[in-house]
């Protein structure tokens, strides 16, 4: 990793991180504030109502719910607008880092110094993650204040919380592996980008409908959100094996990268 | 030791245009470059010349580890390219061609973060920054208000800044205004004065042959010609014409001296090589006007650029691919 390059790309990036992590906190913030304000009353809507099981399914996503303190902090972290502000980072950024670069041409100006191409990769790694570690804990910092602001912490618990915090980092730290790995495979932002987005999308749908219905349940394992699950953490039912089966992927997806980007020929841009 | 040495450094890519996978020759490689042998001498200026898509940046981007050769060999500064990439750039100094750089930094920001990667000190940067008329104010703009010749300017002071032994300039003047490119061979002549190798492509013939102490000149992806600028120009023909006011000379078999055409007190003839068997041939005779064409790069260029200059197609004689030494 290169201490130079690190610094300048979260330079580069920190406004983007800014705004991510401003729109994380709020919506970290609002969902124990949704719980404690409007959650019962939600709930009597929804069992006193013609369609009960259709409501219930609307307002619980991956698991998550606004009729439980857990289920809000599932839904902080599961619903598709957390996933989206944070895939910007854990997407955009490595796409940007090397397809990006090198559609811009500064890649070249960049790798004309002495620095290896495994350094870059290992750095745009980094600097990923340091992205993503700080978005979600920007999400984490916002569900705790919106807990403790509204007087429902002491049905907060943080121990469970932390673990649902640093599964929710190695979900997003492997699907920006991922796109490093995309990244890094071709000489243009859009088809990298695509194909990673494709695949997430494809892969939060998987997940979403093998939950809602159950001829795909089968599907499940395939996708990676099946392996972050918050609301079974919040209820005390961490799996370790989602910990490994996520972080075997990365680990396949760094090794990918790492083999296939020094060995890729960089002809001048276009 | 010389500062860059290649032998039969090849580089072929597949045929990947959907068009060509189809027609004739579809299993055949492009070939981007083929067995090029050159060795550029350390504290000389090389000008390394050849049209668009000849293999020049292929070259370069292979000597920088870019690109991967499909066969040969490459060495910088006595380093093996496919092995010693990072030890070769941190003594070397590479301007690319039409550079791209990070717009919102700005001039100075982009020098400093560029020069950190280095362990060697910016020392020629205020040099350079003064010998090509930018300004401190001008450093303290974001890159995006750049003109052309600014970010040009820029890329030469990025690629030079830490005094690297070495210097790679892809189109080093492009864009530069002919005022800058005098300060720019000004300071071509300092690196030069400093014991520095600068291995330069360039368009610009006039620049070449200003600057370089040799060229080589690549064509098709072969290396068609590898030789000092002076007996490059020297063995590029001539037209001589001559006015007499009485019989001309005898030029038959005189070295050198091909298709004469006499015609009422009137020469003209096609002179190659030395000229002084020419003129020992017309010492005795009465010459009133003598004009000889300065022998220029741009025309011992071109005959390299036009089929006949083409080894390949001449199959005989000039220097061969692969087998030029210096």
């Amino acid at each position: 990793m290169s201490t130079v390059l690190l610094r300048r790309t979260i330079a580069a990036g920190r406004w983007r991180l800014l705004a991510v992590a401003a729109g994380l906190a709020t919506w970290g913030f609002l969902l124990p504030v949704v719980y404690a304000t409007f959650g019962a009353e939600i709930r009597r809507i929804v069992e006193g109502g013609y369609l009960s099981d259709l409501l219930d399914a609307l307002t619980a996503i991956g698991g998550g719910s606004v009729f439980t303190l857990d289920g809000s902090i599932a839904l902080s972290f599961i619903h598709p607008i957390p996933i989206a502000l944070v895939a910007i980072l854990a997407i955009g950024h490595p796409v940007a880092a090397l397809a990006g670069e090198r559609q811009r041409g500064t890649l070249e100006v960049l790798l004309a110094r002495p620095i290896s191409r495994r350094r870059v990769y290992g750095t745009a790694l980094a600097a990923t993650w340091v992205f993503v570690i700080t978005a979600l804990a920007a999400n984490l910092g916002g569900v705790v204040a919106g807990a403790t602001l509204f007087d429902v912490a002491d049905e907060l618990r943080l121990d469970r919380l932390l673990v649902v915090w640093a599964n929710a980092v190695l979900l997003f730290t492997t699907l920006g592996a991922l796109a490093l790995a995309a990244s890094a495979s071709f000489d243009r932002v859009v088809p990298a980008l695509g194909t990673v987005l494709a695949f997430t999308i494809a892969s939060y749908a998987v997940e979403l409908l093998g939950a809602l219905w159950p001829d795909m349940a089968g599907w499940r394992p395939w996708s990676f959100f099946h392996y972050f699950q918050p609301a079974e953490i919040m209820a005390g039912d961490a799996s370790p094996g989602d910990a490994v089966v996520l972080a075997g992927i990365t680990a396949a997806a760094v090794a990918y990268g790492l083999w296939v980007f020094p060995r890729r020929d960089l002809a001048a841009p276009s | 030791m010389n500062a860059i040495e290649t032998a039969g450094l090849s580089k072929h890519y597949p045929r990947g245009a959907a068009l060509g996978r189809f027609g004739p020759g579809w299993r055949d490689p492009i070939l981007a470059l083929e067995e090029v042998g050159l060795a550029v001498r350390p504290g000389e200026i090389f000008g390394f010349l050849g049209p668009n898509g000849a293999g020049k940046s292929t070259c370069i981007r292979l000597l920088l580890g870019f690109l991967h050769p499909t066969a040969g060999s490459a060495r910088v500064l006595g380093l093996d390219t496919r092995s010693d990439g990072v030890a070769i750039r941190a003594r070397v100094g590479y301007l690319p061609g039409g550079i791209a750089l990070y717009d919102a930094m700005t001039g100075a920001a982009l020098l400093d973060y560029l020069g950190a990667f280095y362990r060697r000190a910016p020392v020629l940067r205020a040099r350079l920054t003064d010998g090509l008329e930018l300004a401190a104010a001008d450093l303290a703009r974001p890159v995006r208000d750049y003109s052309r010749g600014m970010r040009q300017k820029l890329g030469i002071v990025q690629a030079l800044q830490h005094d690297p032994e070495l210097a790679i300039l892809d189109e080093p003047s492009e864009g530069l205004d002919p005022l800058m490119q005098r300060a720019f061979y000004e300071i071509l002549d300092e690196l030069r004065a400093a014991g520095r190798t600068v291995f330069l492509s360039s368009h610009i013939l006039s620049e070449v042959e200003r600057v370089c102490d040799r060229v080589a000149i690549v064509r098709h992806g072969r290396l068609v010609a590898l030789e000092e600028i002076g007996a490059l120009l020297a063995r590029r023909r001539r037209t001589v014409e001559m006015r007499l006011d009485g019989p001309p000379p005898s030029l038959a078999g005189v070295p050198g001296v091909t298709d004469v055409v006499v015609v009422d007190g009137h020469v003209r003839c096609q002179l190659e090589g030395d000229i002084r068997p020419f003129l020992a041939a017309i010492a005795g005779s009465p010459v009133t006007d003598l004009t000889i064409e300065p022998a220029r790069l741009e025309d011992a260029f071109l005959e390299f650029y036009t089929d006949e200059g083409d080894p390949v197609a001449r199959a005989a004689g000039g220097p061969r691919p692969g087998g030029v030494e210096p």
